[in-house]
């Protein structure tokens, strides 16, 4: 005799009591979070490297993706109670693709999450190897689509349903009101890791009003545009007025949450030897030197090495997988993986050299209150000088290359808040609802959102004790700024 | 040493008239170059508004921040931004006449018509896709209708016309 399906009760740190009720749509719910491909989240942080730095950051992209799902439930309550207040028609299967969209969302994330797309990005540059399984978008739709998720889903909810959420997570981008709680700056994801990896690292600042911003959320209508094309009216989340604060707060917590716990320099560290150790062990085992890796024929990554375009190749790998491999990588007969492996193993990180903040230091920024054009043209300076010292930089490190790097290079930006721009779909801004009922973009209502600058980094790391590294990477940094404005700048 | 990517992106603007209004119609117009043997070597992947560069997004901050050429933002009629990139200059060795006729002829297409058609020809040659205009449709439903991807479909046939060392690929 079949049982019926019973409510199910998750403890969360965050959310405290998560419920999946015993109705159709929840217990299907409950019964994909049993498959393999999620249940393979288990085995991989949420925070990667950041362990090394905050102890407690140990969670999960399962107790997240979970964290994720709850949130969207009471984001499509919102659209639902507003819809009924104004008398339009709820979508429910629409709703259901974005709630089961936003338990998804992460299914195909691979070890260590972003670093190892960087393994990817860098055997395309150096090899011209396209690794479509190291890109979590694309496993996150094949498993979606094709796998035993998609047979649940489908089953339950008829043929299609799988490939709507595939769709939707694919598209990255919001089409109607419901697909921004899976994918908007204001989304469930963004809502859950603010939060949670707050709380697991033990961070204090970076905190946000949330249940005072679900209070106020409301929904209206704005305009789409591609360039500088109108093509239409779009619904969308609108906060009230007596959120603005919230809303800015919000914002601000992310901006605050990249130097502190993303782009925090041991982590990047940690993810830059990891990056470099697995592009060699991949091009190792693919010029069929694998023996030089200290792994036997059999391990994961010597598989996926191999057959890279397999899936399941590909859900060998967790971070599980890399911490068990590195006693033997330690013991590689390739000095950089037998050194990185030791590195990451027992925590003997590179030191860091802060480029940009040396070059802050030196050609201070313009204070907040110089005009737009002033600070405009020292963004345009430091970027120029970045450019030609990560140029002069790889130039030595290749000349002095032998069997490591000398230096590992990490540069990245990101911005705390994406203007509307361009074709940007105003689905993924976050707006406001001012007195007139007028709707804005937040960065048109806040001076403080509008003022934020996309966070930059440009480090570099090298061996603690090579004193003639860094004295050199001080020379090429005083070089450039001496030679600025000597060339036209067209070479 | 070849030319910096920055130099590369400037030469598209250049190439394309002095001038190419926003972000879509530039990231467009390059891939296109590209796929018509055209291009400096960007590499493209599909993101949510057809194909796109990111090392195409970083060359051009460099060519803002080196000069060569001006990023001009503006706000659209019923809200939004958008920006107009210009060359400084028209020096430089300029590139072949079918380079430079096809990057003017796509620079005057419609960014939302260039955008389905741009997808459409990513599906086709890098997804080999077999009905690449219907999966367009269906991918951007929202900018395909109002006879958008039909004058999108006129567009393409007019770029194909060009001669180019690689010709675009046939869309049904």
């Amino acid at each position: 005799m079949t049982s019926l399906p019973r409510s199910q009760r998750v403890r969360d740190p965050l959310h405290n009591l998560i419920e999946f009720g015993s109705d159709d749509f929840e217990s299907v719910v409950w019964r994909v979070i049993q498959t393999r491909p999620f249940q393979r989240l288990r085995r991989i942080r949420q925070l990667g490297f950041s362990e090394l730095v905050y102890p407690g950051a140990t969670h999960t992209r399962f107790a997240h993706s979970i964290g994720v799902f709850q949130n969207a439930r009471r984001l499509t309550q919102i659209i639902k109670a507003r819809f009924r207040e104004t008398g339009r028609q709820y979508e429910s299967h629409w709703a259901r693709v974005a709630l089961v969209a936003s338990l998804l969302h992460d299914l195909g994330h691979g070890m260590f999450s972003h670093a190892f797309e960087e393994v990817g990005k860098e055997l395309k540059r150096k090899s011209n190897l396209d690794l479509k399984m190291v890109k979590h978008e694309h496993v996150t739709d094949v498993l979606i689509r094709h796998r035993e998720v998609s047979e649940i889903l489908n089953q339950a909810f008829g043929s299609g349903f799988a490939n709507d959420v595939a769709d939707l997570i694919g598209r990255g981008y919001p089409k109607r009101i419901y697909d921004s709680v899976v994918s908007s700056q204001f989304d469930a994801d963004r809502l859950d890791y603010m939060q949670r990896d707050r709380l697991m690292t033990g961070v204090q600042n970076s905190g946000i009003d949330l249940t005072w911003l679900l209070a106020n959320m409301e929904t209206g209508t704005v305009q789409a545009s591609v360039d500088e094309e109108n093509i239409g009216e779009i619904e969308t989340f609108a906060l009230g007025p007596k959120a603005a604060h919230a809303a800015e707060t919000y914002i601000l917590g992310l901006f605050q949450l990249y130097p502190t716990v993303y782009f925090h320099k041991a982590t990047r560290g940690a993810e830059t030897l990891f990056t470099a150790l697995m592009v060699r062990l991949m091009t190792l085992v693919r010029d069929g030197s694998a023996e030089r890796t200290g792994l036997p024929n059999n391990h994961p990554f010597v598989r996926f090495a191999i057959g890279p375009e397999q899936l399941d190749n590909a859900l060998l790998l967790d971070d599980t997988v890399f911490w068990g491999a590195l006693s033997s990588l330690a013991e590689a007969a390739d000095p950089l993986i037998g050194n990185y492996a030791l590195r990451l193993r027992d925590r003997h990180l590179l030191k860091c050299v802060d480029i940009r903040e040396r070059l802050l230091a030196k050609l201070p920024a313009p204070p907040p209150s110089a005009d737009t054009e002033s600070r405009k043209k020292h963004a345009a300076l430091l970027a120029r000088l970045s450019d030609r010292i990560k140029l002069e930089i790889s130039d030595w490190n290749g000349e002095k290359f032998t069997n490591l790097p000398r230096i590992l290079i990490d540069q990245a930006h990101r911005s705390p808040y994406k203007r509307f721009q361009d074709s940007d779909t105003p689905l993924n801004q976050i707006h406001i609802r001012i007195e007139d009922d007028k709707i804005l973009d937040v960065a048109e209502r806040s001076a403080v959102v509008a003022a934020l600058e996309p966070f930059e980094l440009f480090r570099v790391y090298v061996d603690r004790h090579d004193d003639e590294c860094v004295k050199k990477i001080g020379l090429i940094i005083d070089g450039s700024i001496e030679n600025e404005g000597k060339d036209d700048g067209q070479a | 040493m070849g030319k910096p990517d920055r130099q590369g992106a400037a030469d598209i603007i250049r190439d394309a008239g002095g001038e190419i209004v926003g972000r879509t119609r530039l990231q467009k117009v390059a891939y296109l170059l590209e796929l018509a043997g055209l291009g400096d070597g960007f590499q493209f992947e599909y993101r949510h508004y057809g194909p796109y560069s990111e090392d195409l997004t970083d060359a051009i901050r460099l060519a803002n921040a080196f000069g060569l050429i001006v990023e001009e933002e503006r706000q659209a009629n019923r809200g939004g931004r958008y920006s107009i990139f210009r060359t400084k200059s028209d020096s430089g060795p300029h590139r072949t006449m079918e380079r430079r006729a096809f990057a003017a002829k796509a620079a005057k297409i419609d960014a939302v018509e260039l955008e389905l058609a741009a997808t459409a020809a990513y599906l086709v040659s890098a997804e080999n896709c077999e009905d690449p205009w219907g999966e367009t449709a269906k991918r951007k439903p929202e900018k395909a209708d109002n006879g958008r991807l039909d004058a999108a479909k006129a567009a393409y046939r007019e770029l194909q016309k060009i001669q180019t060392p690689r010709s675009l690929p046939a869309i049904g």
